[in-house]
């Protein structure tokens, strides 16, 4: 390895968006490791640091000039280079031209296919400051920058106006211009503790002046941690918790540079809101971190994390808690005046709320949902009447002030309205859980009303989204279908509801009326599920033949669709499920060529079994044939694909000693009868000659 | 609160709200800003007035300051909550092409109307703004004051479905809101637009009795039918002038229409898809001028460019 330095790129800009700040400067990091790389030129690893004004990358031991390479080229062929004479030829000159030689000092190559005149050069290395540049230019205009900005006079685009550029290789930078600002060994500092330029020696001693001598914490990692550790500190002494969630910590994290946090009141008086809204309230406007005692109450206070170590950092505080004061009050208004009007008094009003275009109110929507629900409610035994009231109510706390101000609260509302006004627990718990689960990996409804409620609406959007033809395409999936087609599928599996598709589907389409044609999207909302159904299982681990082989037998009700394929999964880890398999797809092979009618299997004449392979066998599947019934009934798949699995013996063996297709015709239909039941018995539970070796 | 305590609490250091806007009159004006004078015309925002939306447009350079009440009728709280109301003041700065320096300059203006930066917490939070019925957007930030949102910084970069070149910086003050960090002061009403010795003047003595009005009239009283009729007219208007080749009265127009549309907003009178409905409306009319005055300045040659 050639001589190395270290080399240190520090952007600076104006404030960088928070949310997205550490995945910019992970992706300039993979970039600028990305080109090193495709230049080849070597190094031993790359850091990114990240600020609110800053995106860096220091890359370790680089190499600082590419290795010289061998390349050869190849001239005309000899014969061709030289005349009669010997004399070279215009084209063996031209070549050596080419080359910068005479010809004389071009090299013969020989192969077996003729030879050649080539010549051998040694490609200098190029310096790598001469690389770094385009290097840079290149990894910033890849960013996955979601909008890109001009300003000034300027036509460059970037996430937000460029300041300053640092390059450091080794001890020097490297004179350039980058994004039309020219680089220098120059850093800046804080914004108000340290605006003056301040001058980085080596790049390895980046982080330490700028943490010594500059008030900035270029390390993400240690300013979160920091963050973390002080508000901790805070909470602790305040006697109670903070709640912390990790999504805003990094936002805080992305918001400054020299953290400072410190804690606020507000008066108490407000403790008597819904939980969820003083939370909302301190995470999502002013980012604080909520308090809570040891029993998980709120208390009124927050604590905050500041850019500055103020000269008067009362000052800030009292800043901060003047803030939250009037947004709390704000919610306090809304919420007496939400109390007041009674939340089944909106109802009426969501008359006037269009849901879709095409598909009508809210109010629509609401009633088919009552008529859903109650079906459902039905089906899984619980009372109608709750469901039914569940159903009525769930669409209007979106016509609350609060939910207009918080619209993330929209079900817990909804719960807290619903218990004010006097509606049993059961309504009131099911409104919320209407809308879980609200992402990937979310929980699911508790209670079965909840259950229900959650199903008939994602059921409802699926078919009138699908009628109205904007079902999903490629990436575009603008009413979030597939997610609530994988919410539909979690509640029926994972709640254990015996729901059947094709009949939810078909009742929930006659809730709409003839001018949406719901009935014709019956077929493609169910295609649609299923497969949504294949995604689930994969990206939870499960083989795409384990799917397939529980596909082929088209259950419509999920649940059962998940029992077998446990029972498949189970079935795969025994030793006998690889040859059995086998042995099945032979079965289905053979039967596929004869004339048997899979669908009317007629009972094999043990009069006609002759080889003691095929009576042991038939035997053996008389005995499987009764032991399954009762397995079967109680849909006990797995205990019966363990049973099938002790068949091995005596289907290999019959595979082994027993010529199927023989000249007589009537052995000849008998044995394909034997193998047509043998291949019924596992098709109760699966089709397992999908399964691949 | 009592008048002696209000009294008490105002030292002499601390600003008056008109104090404070001749404060920022006064440092903008050295920085080689026009101080332009509020539009007599209703707006939900200072953007709107023509020094910024019709002077952002095209090449030429501006630079300019000025007040300008703001109207946003669903605000309205009928004077009763003491940090929202239906109308108050933005004082909007346009720095055309933006400068280099431009953040510094907006923080040198705060240590003018008496922000100690190594006091307090100075923020900028990432906020992108659009306006739909402007057809307009740009990058920029919310700017924090110890928590408090005290300005909207914005570099423009699309106005009227036209691309900024050069690009217009804008910043915004809530004049209102930096008056309450100023004053320490929690209620808007209690904030003291003047004093001499012999009296205090309130923000609430000169605006809270046009709260409680302005939010009967806008959530209550307004004509609604009326209001649908006024915007079409309005909306038929601005497209005539346009035609006519007259930008600044087709703007006008534009505006008028803008307003008809935010007090039916404020009446509930527009369901969700029609309210997209009227937005689109109103941002038609919005591109139209913008071209319109980008071909009429063309066609004077950009007079300010010399």
């Amino acid at each position: 390895m050639s001589k190395t330095k270290d080399l240190l790129i520090e952007i600076g800009t104006e404030e960088l968006p928070p949310k997205s700040l550490k995945k910019l400067a992970i992706a300039f990091k993979d970039a600028i490791s990305k080109s090193l790389k495709e230049q080849e030129l070597k190094f031993s690893d790359a850091n990114w640091y990240a600020t609110p004004r800053r995106l860096s990358v220091l890359v370790n031991d680089l190499e600082i000039t590419q290795e010289d390479k061998q390349q050869q080229s190849r001239g005309p062929a000899v014969a061709a280079a030289f005349d009669v004479d010997g004399k070279a030829t215009r084209a063996a000159e031209g070549f050596a031209k080419s080359c910068g030689v005479e010809v004389d000092q071009l090299e013969r190559l020989k192969t077996d296919k003729g030879e050649w005149l080539a010549f051998n050069a040694i490609v200098k290395g190029k310096q790598s400051s001469e690389l770094i540049p385009s290097i840079i230019e290149v990894a910033l205009s890849k960013l996955p920058i979601a909008k890109r900005m001009r300003w000034g006079d300027s036509d460059v685009e970037f996430v937000r106006p460029i300041k300053w550029v640092l390059i450091l290789l080794g001890g020097d930078t490297i004179d350039c211009e980058i994004m039309g600002v020219t680089s220098g060994k120059d850093s800046y500092g804080h914004r108000f503790h340290h605006p003056e330029a301040i001058t980085i020696n080596e790049p390895a001693d980046y982080v330490v002046t700028l943490k010594q001598e500059a008030h900035v914490l270029a390390d993400y990692d240690e300013r979160r941690e920091l963050i973390q550790t002080q508000v901790n500190a805070i909470a602790k002494n305040k006697n109670g918790d903070a709640i912390i969630e990790p999504d805003l910590l990094d936002e805080v994290t992305s918001l400054v540079e020299w953290p400072v946090s410190f804690y606020g009141d507000f008066n108490s008086d407000f403790l008597k809101l819904p939980k969820e809204v003083l939370v909302s309230s301190m995470q999502d406007h002013q980012k604080y971190f909520p308090l809570v005692d040891k029993q998980g109450n709120l208390l009124p206070s927050f604590i905050s994390v500041a850019n500055i170590e103020s000269k008067n950092p009362e000052l800030i505080k009292q800043g901060n808690e003047r803030v939250i004061q009037p947004r709390l009050s704000d919610a306090a208004f809304f919420w007496e005046r939400d109390l007041k009007h009674g939340l089944a008094n909106h109802r009426e009003a969501l008359k006037k709320v269009v849901y879709q275009k095409q598909l009508g109110t809210l109010h629509e929507k609401s009633t088919r949902l009552v008529n859903t629900v109650s079906n459902l409610a039905g089906l899984l035994n619980v009372e109608i009447s709750t469901a039914r009231r569940a159903a009525e109510l769930c669409l209007c706390d979106l016509l609350t002030d609060m939910v207009s101000e918080f619209p993330d609260l929209q079900g817990t509302m909804g719960r807290y309205y619903a218990a004010a006004d006097g509606e049993i627990d059961e309504v009131a718990t099911a409104l919320e859980e209407y809308y879980q689960p609200r992402f990937a990996g979310d929980k699911l409804p508790e209670t079965v009303v909840g259950q229900c409620l959650a199903i008939s609406e994602k059921i409802d959007s699926l078919i009138g989204i699908f009628a109205i033809g904007k079902a999903p395409t490629g990436d575009k999936d603008p009413f979030g279908l597939r997610r609530s087609a994988i919410g539909l599928l979690r509640i029926i599996i994972e709640c254990e509801l015996d729901i059947d598709l094709k009949e939810l589907i078909a009742t929930a389409a006659e809730n709409y009326p003839d001018a949406i044609d719901a009935k014709n999207v019956i077929a493609d909302v169910y295609q649609f599920l299923l497969e949504r159904l294949r995604r689930y299982y994969l990206d939870e681990g499960v083989s795409s033949d384990t799917f397939e082989s529980v596909l082929a037998i088209k259950t419509s009700k999920p649940l059962d669709f998940h029992q077998r394929l446990k029972a498949v999964t189970e079935f795969r880890k025994l030793s006998e499920a690889e040859s059995l398999a086998a042995a099945n797809k032979r079965i289905s092979n053979i039967l596929k060529k004869s004339d048997i009618n899979i669908t009317e299997i007629g009972s094999v004449d043990n009069k006609l079994l002759s080889e003691d392979a095929e009576i042991t066998l038939a035997t053996a599947l008389n005995n499987y044939q009764e032991r399954l019934t009762p397995l079967m009934e109680n849909r006990n798949y797995k205990s019966a694909l363990t049973e099938l699995a002790g068949l091995r013996e005596s289907v290999d063996n019959f595979f082994d000693n027993v010529m199927v297709n023989c000249d007589d015709a009537a052995t000849k239909n008998n044995r394909l009868t034997l193998l047509a039941n043998l291949s019924a018995l596992f098709l109760q539970t699966a089709d397992i000659s999908k399964l691949q070796g | 609160m009592s008048q002696d305590n209000k009294q008490k609490e105002i030292s002499g250091s601390k600003l008056s709200f008109q104090q404070l806007i001749f404060e920022l009159q006064q440092y903008w004006s050295a920085q080689g800003c026009t101080i332009a004078q509020p539009y007599d015309m209703e707006m939900g925002a200072g953007t709107f007035h023509p020094a910024t939306f019709l002077r952002a447009i095209g090449p030429e350079p501006w630079r300019a300051a000025y007040v300008q009440p703001c109207r946003r009728p669903t605000d309205g709280r009928y004077g009763e909550n003491p940090n929202r109301l239906q109308h108050y003041y933005q004082f909007q700065v346009l720095l055309k092409p933006s400068p280099d320096n431009i953040q510094q300059l907006y923080l040198d203006s705060l240590k003018t109307i008496g922000v100690d930066t190594e006091s307090h917490d100075i923020r900028f939070v990432e906020d992108n703004w659009e306006s739909p019925t402007l057809g307009a957007w740009g990058l920029g930030w919310e700017v924090w004051l110890d928590g408090m949102e005290i300005s909207q910084f914005t570099y423009f970069q699309q106005i009227g479905g036209l691309d900024c070149k050069p690009v217009t910086g804008e910043m915004t003050y809530g004049l209102e809101r930096i008056a309450m960090c100023l004053q320490d002061c929690s209620s808007i009403f209690d904030l003291v637009w003047t004093q001499n010795d012999e009296r205090v003047v309130t923000y609430g003595d000169i605006y809270h009795q046009n709260e409680v009005e302005m939010s009967k009239y806008n959530f209550e009283l307004a004509n609604t039918e009326s209001m649908f009729d006024w915007f079409d007219t309005c909306e038929q208007e601005s497209n005539k002038l346009i035609e006519a080749g007259l930008p600044i009265p087709a703007y006008e127009m534009t505006m008028k229409a803008s307003h008809a549309f935010n007090l039916l907003d404020a009446r509930g009178a527009i369901s969700v898809t029609e309210r997209q409905r009227y937005i689109l409306r109103v941002r038609t009319l919005s591109r139209a001028v913008a071209q319109t005055y980008f071909e009429s300045r063309e066609t004077l040659g950009f007079p300010l460019l010399k």
